[in-house]
Protein backbone atom coordinates (compact mmCIF):
# COMPACT_ATOMS: atom_id res chain seq x y z
CA UNK A 1 0.00 0.00 0.00
CA UNK A 2 2.36 2.09 0.62
CA UNK A 3 4.53 1.23 -2.33
CA UNK A 4 1.59 2.20 -4.44
CA UNK A 5 1.22 5.86 -2.37
CA UNK A 6 5.45 6.07 -3.31
CA UNK A 7 4.22 5.24 -7.53
CA UNK A 8 1.48 7.91 -7.24
CA UNK A 9 3.56 10.47 -5.91
CA UNK A 10 6.07 9.77 -8.75
CA UNK A 11 3.70 10.37 -10.85
CA UNK A 12 2.86 13.60 -9.59
CA UNK A 13 5.00 15.73 -11.11
CA UNK A 14 4.65 15.04 -14.51
CA UNK A 15 1.73 16.56 -15.41
CA UNK A 16 1.78 19.36 -13.34
CA UNK A 17 -1.77 20.41 -14.11
CA UNK A 18 -3.55 17.52 -14.09
CA UNK A 19 -6.24 17.69 -12.14
CA UNK A 20 -6.65 13.57 -11.97
CA UNK A 21 -8.44 13.51 -7.76
CA UNK A 22 -5.72 10.96 -6.42
CA UNK A 23 -6.89 9.99 -3.35
CA UNK A 24 -5.43 11.54 -0.13
CA UNK A 25 -3.88 14.03 -2.61
CA UNK A 26 -5.25 17.30 -2.85
CA UNK A 27 -3.28 19.64 -4.99
CA UNK A 28 -4.30 23.13 -4.18
CA UNK A 29 -2.90 25.94 -6.06
CA UNK A 30 -2.65 27.71 -2.55
CA UNK A 31 0.92 29.61 -2.50
CA UNK A 32 2.87 28.61 0.33
CA UNK A 33 2.64 31.74 2.23
CA UNK A 34 -0.42 31.61 2.65
CA UNK A 35 -1.15 28.13 4.15
CA UNK A 36 -4.99 28.22 5.22
CA UNK A 37 -6.48 25.51 7.07
CA UNK A 38 -6.45 21.85 5.38
CA UNK A 39 -4.01 22.75 2.66
CA UNK A 40 -2.04 19.19 2.08
CA UNK A 41 0.61 20.02 -0.80
CA UNK A 42 2.26 23.29 -0.87
CA UNK A 43 3.00 24.55 -4.71
CA UNK A 44 5.65 25.05 -6.02
CA UNK A 45 3.91 27.02 -9.02
CA UNK A 46 5.02 30.44 -7.98
CA UNK A 47 8.29 29.70 -7.75
CA UNK A 48 8.34 27.77 -11.08
CA UNK A 49 6.90 31.07 -12.98
CA UNK A 50 9.50 33.01 -11.59
CA UNK A 51 12.00 31.18 -12.34
CA UNK A 52 10.46 31.15 -16.01
CA UNK A 53 10.46 34.77 -15.91
CA UNK A 54 13.59 35.61 -14.97
CA UNK A 55 15.27 33.43 -17.73
CA UNK A 56 13.52 34.54 -20.43
CA UNK A 57 14.66 38.05 -18.91
CA UNK A 58 17.90 36.88 -18.69
CA UNK A 59 17.74 35.82 -22.47
CA UNK A 60 16.80 39.10 -23.77
CA UNK A 61 19.50 40.78 -21.73
CA UNK A 62 22.27 38.66 -23.03
CA UNK A 63 20.87 39.21 -26.72
CA UNK A 64 21.07 42.81 -26.50
CA UNK A 65 24.32 42.77 -24.80
CA UNK A 66 25.27 40.90 -28.24
CA UNK A 67 23.86 43.05 -30.08
CA UNK A 68 25.42 46.63 -28.46
CA UNK A 69 28.81 44.55 -29.06
CA UNK A 70 28.04 44.17 -32.72
CA UNK A 71 26.79 47.52 -33.09
CA UNK A 72 29.65 49.41 -30.75
CA UNK A 73 32.92 47.61 -32.90
CA UNK A 74 31.00 49.65 -36.10
CA UNK A 75 30.83 52.95 -34.65
CA UNK A 76 33.99 52.60 -32.91
CA UNK A 77 35.93 52.85 -35.57
CA UNK A 78 34.22 55.81 -37.03
CA UNK A 79 34.56 57.69 -33.93
CA UNK A 80 38.29 57.04 -33.84
CA UNK A 81 38.22 58.02 -37.76
CA UNK A 82 36.33 61.42 -37.02
CA UNK A 83 39.07 62.48 -34.24
CA UNK A 84 41.29 63.70 -36.97
CA UNK A 85 38.69 66.17 -37.93
CA UNK A 86 39.28 68.68 -34.75
CA UNK A 87 42.70 68.01 -34.51
CA UNK A 88 43.85 70.76 -36.54
CA UNK A 89 41.47 73.36 -35.24
CA UNK A 90 42.92 72.44 -31.95
CA UNK A 91 46.25 73.27 -33.19
CA UNK A 92 45.09 76.07 -34.67
CA UNK A 93 42.72 77.80 -32.41
CA UNK A 94 43.60 76.34 -29.29
CA UNK A 95 40.81 74.77 -26.43
CA UNK A 96 39.93 76.98 -23.69
CA UNK A 97 37.67 75.82 -21.63
CA UNK A 98 38.21 78.93 -18.73
CA UNK A 99 37.14 81.60 -21.40
CA UNK A 100 35.22 83.49 -19.65
CA UNK A 101 32.20 85.17 -21.89
CA UNK A 102 28.84 86.53 -21.32
CA UNK A 103 26.67 84.12 -23.27
CA UNK A 104 27.45 80.27 -22.71
CA UNK A 105 25.28 77.64 -24.87
CA UNK A 106 25.59 74.35 -23.42
CA UNK A 107 24.87 71.47 -25.74
CA UNK A 108 24.27 68.58 -24.03
CA UNK A 109 24.39 65.42 -26.24
CA UNK A 110 22.63 62.07 -24.35
CA UNK A 111 21.25 58.98 -26.11
CA UNK A 112 17.57 58.55 -27.41
CA UNK A 113 16.88 55.21 -26.06
CA UNK A 114 17.70 53.62 -22.28
CA UNK A 115 18.76 51.10 -20.62
CA UNK A 116 22.44 52.38 -21.23
CA UNK A 117 23.58 52.23 -17.73
CA UNK A 118 24.34 55.88 -16.13
CA UNK A 119 26.28 57.85 -19.07
CA UNK A 120 23.10 60.43 -19.64
CA UNK A 121 23.25 61.20 -16.07
CA UNK A 122 26.10 62.05 -15.82
CA UNK A 123 26.07 64.49 -18.82
CA UNK A 124 23.00 65.89 -17.68
CA UNK A 125 25.03 66.36 -13.82
CA UNK A 126 28.06 67.72 -15.87
CA UNK A 127 25.63 70.79 -17.53
CA UNK A 128 23.54 71.72 -14.78
CA UNK A 129 27.02 71.81 -12.52
CA UNK A 130 28.27 73.76 -15.61
CA UNK A 131 25.79 75.89 -15.52
CA UNK A 132 25.96 76.54 -11.97
CA UNK A 133 29.57 77.82 -12.73
CA UNK A 134 29.51 80.25 -15.43
CA UNK A 135 25.81 81.85 -14.17
CA UNK A 136 26.63 85.09 -12.54
CA UNK A 137 25.56 89.06 -12.84
CA UNK A 138 25.05 89.71 -16.67
CA UNK A 139 26.06 86.39 -17.69
CA UNK A 140 23.72 84.13 -19.44
CA UNK A 141 23.24 80.31 -19.77
CA UNK A 142 20.88 78.27 -22.11
CA UNK A 143 20.77 74.43 -23.00
CA UNK A 144 20.62 72.79 -26.57
CA UNK A 145 19.46 69.06 -25.83
CA UNK A 146 20.06 66.29 -28.68
CA UNK A 147 18.32 63.32 -27.17
CA UNK A 148 15.34 61.95 -25.74
CA UNK A 149 17.04 61.33 -22.10
CA UNK A 150 18.72 64.25 -20.80
CA UNK A 151 15.58 66.63 -22.44
CA UNK A 152 13.71 64.35 -19.85
CA UNK A 153 15.95 64.94 -17.23
CA UNK A 154 16.44 68.86 -17.49
CA UNK A 155 12.89 69.57 -18.25
CA UNK A 156 12.37 68.67 -14.54
CA UNK A 157 14.03 72.01 -13.14
CA UNK A 158 15.65 73.85 -16.26
CA UNK A 159 13.01 74.39 -18.33
CA UNK A 160 13.10 77.82 -18.96
CA UNK A 161 16.57 77.64 -19.90
CA UNK A 162 16.36 75.36 -23.17
CA UNK A 163 16.52 76.67 -26.36
CA UNK A 164 16.55 73.83 -28.76
CA UNK A 165 15.70 69.83 -28.16
CA UNK A 166 16.45 67.71 -30.77
CA UNK A 167 15.88 64.41 -31.08
CA UNK A 168 15.27 61.07 -33.48
CA UNK A 169 19.40 61.87 -35.01
CA UNK A 170 19.94 57.90 -35.13
CA UNK A 171 17.69 56.30 -37.10
CA UNK A 172 19.67 56.50 -39.96
CA UNK A 173 23.27 55.87 -39.70
CA UNK A 174 25.13 58.81 -38.20
CA UNK A 175 26.78 60.67 -40.77
CA UNK A 176 28.36 64.21 -41.70
CA UNK A 177 25.86 65.60 -43.34
CA UNK A 178 23.38 65.09 -40.54
CA UNK A 179 25.22 66.30 -38.26
CA UNK A 180 26.51 69.42 -39.73
CA UNK A 181 22.76 70.34 -40.69
CA UNK A 182 21.89 70.32 -36.88
CA UNK A 183 24.99 72.73 -36.52
CA UNK A 184 23.94 75.06 -39.21
CA UNK A 185 20.25 74.82 -37.50
CA UNK A 186 21.55 75.47 -33.98
CA UNK A 187 23.72 78.26 -35.28
CA UNK A 188 20.82 80.01 -37.29
CA UNK A 189 18.95 79.83 -34.11
CA UNK A 190 21.20 80.57 -31.18
CA UNK A 191 22.98 83.65 -29.60
CA UNK A 192 26.48 82.58 -28.28
CA UNK A 193 29.13 83.89 -27.36
CA UNK A 194 31.04 80.16 -26.33
CA UNK A 195 29.40 76.88 -27.11
CA UNK A 196 29.88 73.81 -24.68
CA UNK A 197 29.72 70.58 -26.07
CA UNK A 198 28.86 67.82 -23.13
CA UNK A 199 29.70 64.69 -24.40
CA UNK A 200 30.45 61.28 -23.28
CA UNK A 201 34.27 60.28 -24.27
CA UNK A 202 34.90 57.04 -25.29
CA UNK A 203 38.50 56.11 -23.78
CA UNK A 204 37.48 51.76 -23.89
CA UNK A 205 34.75 49.20 -23.64
CA UNK A 206 34.47 50.55 -20.07
CA UNK A 207 35.35 53.95 -19.72
CA UNK A 208 33.66 56.47 -20.87
CA UNK A 209 34.33 60.11 -18.87
CA UNK A 210 32.28 62.92 -19.14
CA UNK A 211 33.84 65.47 -21.89
CA UNK A 212 33.79 69.01 -22.62
CA UNK A 213 34.87 70.95 -25.77
CA UNK A 214 34.79 74.72 -26.18
CA UNK A 215 34.02 76.15 -29.60
CA UNK A 216 34.07 80.26 -29.29
CA UNK A 217 32.56 82.45 -31.70
CA UNK A 218 34.73 85.13 -33.76
CA UNK A 219 33.93 88.31 -32.14
CA UNK A 220 35.09 86.33 -28.80
CA UNK A 221 38.04 84.53 -30.97
CA UNK A 222 39.11 87.79 -31.93
CA UNK A 223 39.12 89.16 -28.49
CA UNK A 224 40.98 86.78 -27.06
CA UNK A 225 43.66 87.17 -30.34
CA UNK A 226 44.04 90.40 -28.55
CA UNK A 227 45.07 88.86 -25.44
CA UNK A 228 48.01 86.74 -26.71
CA UNK A 229 48.24 83.16 -26.21
CA UNK A 230 47.64 80.82 -29.01
CA UNK A 231 45.15 82.88 -30.53
CA UNK A 232 47.68 85.61 -30.56
CA UNK A 233 49.76 84.09 -32.94
CA UNK A 234 47.08 83.55 -35.26
CA UNK A 235 48.52 87.22 -37.10
CA UNK A 236 51.43 85.67 -38.00
CA UNK A 237 49.62 83.12 -40.24
CA UNK A 238 49.41 84.73 -44.26
CA UNK A 239 46.01 85.02 -45.77
CA UNK A 240 45.44 84.13 -49.19
CA UNK A 241 42.78 84.84 -51.44
CA UNK A 242 40.45 87.73 -51.23
CA UNK A 243 39.55 87.16 -47.75
CA UNK A 244 39.87 88.63 -44.50
CA UNK A 245 40.85 87.71 -41.40
CA UNK A 246 37.53 87.99 -40.02
CA UNK A 247 35.79 86.31 -42.88
CA UNK A 248 38.55 83.35 -42.35
CA UNK A 249 37.42 82.99 -38.36
CA UNK A 250 33.97 82.90 -39.15
CA UNK A 251 34.15 79.86 -41.50
CA UNK A 252 37.04 78.28 -39.25
CA UNK A 253 34.41 78.51 -36.20
CA UNK A 254 31.79 77.47 -37.93
CA UNK A 255 33.63 74.27 -39.58
CA UNK A 256 35.00 74.14 -36.10
CA UNK A 257 31.49 73.35 -34.41
CA UNK A 258 30.53 71.06 -36.90
CA UNK A 259 33.81 69.04 -36.78
CA UNK A 260 33.54 68.89 -33.09
CA UNK A 261 29.84 68.34 -32.95
CA UNK A 262 30.07 65.37 -35.24
CA UNK A 263 33.12 64.00 -33.31
CA UNK A 264 31.20 64.50 -30.31
CA UNK A 265 28.07 62.61 -31.38
CA UNK A 266 29.89 59.85 -32.59
CA UNK A 267 32.03 59.42 -29.29
CA UNK A 268 28.46 59.37 -27.52
CA UNK A 269 27.43 56.82 -29.50
CA UNK A 270 29.86 54.51 -28.91
CA UNK A 271 29.85 55.14 -25.49
CA UNK A 272 26.40 54.62 -25.08
CA UNK A 273 26.85 51.00 -27.08
CA UNK A 274 29.61 50.18 -24.73
CA UNK A 275 27.27 51.39 -21.56
CA UNK A 276 24.60 49.38 -22.87
CA UNK A 277 26.97 46.18 -23.36
CA UNK A 278 28.14 46.55 -19.66
CA UNK A 279 24.57 47.22 -18.31
CA UNK A 280 23.13 44.65 -19.72
CA UNK A 281 26.05 42.34 -18.63
CA UNK A 282 25.20 42.72 -15.02
CA UNK A 283 22.24 42.55 -15.51
CA UNK A 284 22.11 39.13 -17.27
CA UNK A 285 24.96 38.08 -14.05
CA UNK A 286 21.85 39.52 -11.60
CA UNK A 287 19.19 37.45 -13.02
CA UNK A 288 21.72 34.59 -13.34
CA UNK A 289 22.33 34.81 -9.41
CA UNK A 290 18.74 35.26 -8.85
CA UNK A 291 17.81 32.57 -10.51
CA UNK A 292 19.85 30.25 -8.58
CA UNK A 293 18.79 31.64 -5.30
CA UNK A 294 15.12 30.47 -6.82
CA UNK A 295 16.03 26.95 -7.65
CA UNK A 296 17.54 26.44 -4.09
CA UNK A 297 13.83 27.95 -3.09
CA UNK A 298 12.06 25.36 -5.55
CA UNK A 299 14.19 22.45 -4.37
CA UNK A 300 13.57 23.26 -0.65
CA UNK A 301 9.82 23.88 -1.26
CA UNK A 302 9.95 20.87 -3.27
CA UNK A 303 11.18 18.17 -1.20
CA UNK A 304 9.33 20.07 1.81
CA UNK A 305 6.04 18.75 0.08
CA UNK A 306 7.39 15.17 -0.56
CA UNK A 307 8.03 14.28 3.17
CA UNK A 308 4.80 16.32 4.22
CA UNK A 309 3.29 13.66 1.88
CA UNK A 310 5.93 10.93 3.00
CA UNK A 311 4.45 11.45 6.19
CA UNK A 312 1.10 11.80 5.86
CA UNK A 313 0.49 8.62 4.26
CA UNK A 314 2.45 6.62 6.29
CA UNK A 315 0.98 7.89 9.46
CA UNK A 316 -2.24 7.10 7.59
CA UNK A 317 -1.23 3.66 6.76
CA UNK A 318 -0.32 3.04 10.22
CA UNK A 319 -3.69 4.35 11.55
CA UNK A 320 -5.30 2.36 9.44
CA UNK A 321 -3.18 -0.90 10.62
CA UNK A 322 -3.41 -0.14 14.44
CA UNK B 1 40.08 95.53 -38.40
CA UNK B 2 37.06 95.91 -40.01
CA UNK B 3 36.27 93.84 -43.41
CA UNK B 4 35.62 96.20 -46.50
CA UNK B 5 36.27 93.40 -48.92
CA UNK B 6 33.12 92.03 -50.23
CA UNK B 7 31.68 89.02 -48.63
CA UNK B 8 31.72 85.34 -50.74
CA UNK B 9 28.41 85.43 -52.82
CA UNK B 10 26.97 82.66 -50.43
CA UNK B 11 27.45 84.60 -47.50
CA UNK B 12 25.53 87.31 -48.62
CA UNK B 13 22.64 84.75 -49.89
CA UNK B 14 22.76 84.25 -46.40
CA UNK B 15 24.29 80.71 -45.93
CA UNK B 16 27.07 79.92 -43.36
CA UNK B 17 30.10 77.89 -44.43
CA UNK B 18 28.82 74.92 -43.55
CA UNK B 19 25.40 75.07 -46.10
CA UNK B 20 28.36 75.99 -48.23
CA UNK B 21 30.77 73.16 -47.57
CA UNK B 22 27.49 70.33 -47.56
CA UNK B 23 26.43 71.96 -51.12
CA UNK B 24 30.28 71.75 -52.63
CA UNK B 25 30.48 68.17 -51.57
CA UNK B 26 27.08 66.91 -52.60
CA UNK B 27 28.34 68.06 -55.82
CA UNK B 28 31.19 66.04 -55.66
CA UNK B 29 29.29 63.03 -54.44
CA UNK B 30 27.18 63.47 -57.13
CA UNK B 31 30.30 63.39 -59.67
CA UNK B 32 31.04 59.49 -58.88
CA UNK B 33 30.08 56.61 -61.18
CA UNK B 34 27.51 53.86 -59.94
CA UNK B 35 28.06 52.31 -57.96
CA UNK B 36 29.85 54.23 -55.87
CA UNK B 37 27.63 56.92 -56.12
CA UNK B 38 24.49 54.95 -54.59
CA UNK B 39 27.03 54.32 -51.57
CA UNK B 40 27.59 57.78 -51.32
CA UNK B 41 24.43 59.31 -51.41
CA UNK B 42 23.70 57.30 -48.63
CA UNK B 43 26.05 58.69 -46.44
CA UNK B 44 24.27 62.31 -47.05
CA UNK B 45 20.86 61.31 -45.48
CA UNK B 46 19.44 63.30 -43.18
CA UNK B 47 16.85 62.83 -40.53
CA UNK B 48 16.07 64.65 -36.91
CA UNK B 49 13.36 65.99 -35.12
CA UNK B 50 13.88 69.90 -33.91
CA UNK B 51 11.68 71.88 -31.36
CA UNK B 52 12.37 75.04 -30.19
CA UNK B 53 11.22 76.00 -26.92
CA UNK B 54 10.18 79.46 -25.66
CA UNK B 55 10.05 80.12 -22.20
CA UNK B 56 9.70 76.31 -21.24
CA UNK B 57 7.48 75.31 -23.40
CA UNK B 58 7.83 73.88 -26.71
CA UNK B 59 6.59 74.27 -29.83
CA UNK B 60 5.78 71.64 -32.26
CA UNK B 61 8.65 69.85 -33.29
CA UNK B 62 9.36 70.09 -37.09
CA UNK B 63 10.59 66.91 -38.36
CA UNK B 64 14.30 67.65 -40.82
CA UNK B 65 14.19 64.35 -43.08
CA UNK B 66 15.62 66.45 -46.33
CA UNK B 67 18.69 66.41 -48.43
CA UNK B 68 21.20 68.90 -47.66
CA UNK B 69 20.56 70.25 -51.39
CA UNK B 70 17.58 72.22 -49.72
Amino acid sequence: MAMAALRREGRRFAPLLSPRPIAGVRSSLVSEEDAPFGTRSISTQVVRNRMKSVRNIQKITKAMKMVAASKLRAIQVRAENSRGMWQPFTALLGDTPSVDVKKNVIVTISSDKGLCGGINSTSVKISKALHKLSSGPEKETKYVVLGEKAKAQLVRDSKKDILLTISELQKNPLNYTQVSVLADDILKNVEFDALRIIFNKFHSVVSFLPTMSTILSPEIIEREAEAGGKLGELDSYEIEGGETKAEILQNLAEFQFSCVLFNAVLENATSEQGARMSAMDSSSRNAGEMLDRLTLTYNRTRQASITTELIEIISGASALEG
Amino acid sequence: MASNAAVPFWRAAGMTYITYSNICANLVRNCLKEPYKAEALTREKVHFSIATWNDGKPEKPVLRSDTPED
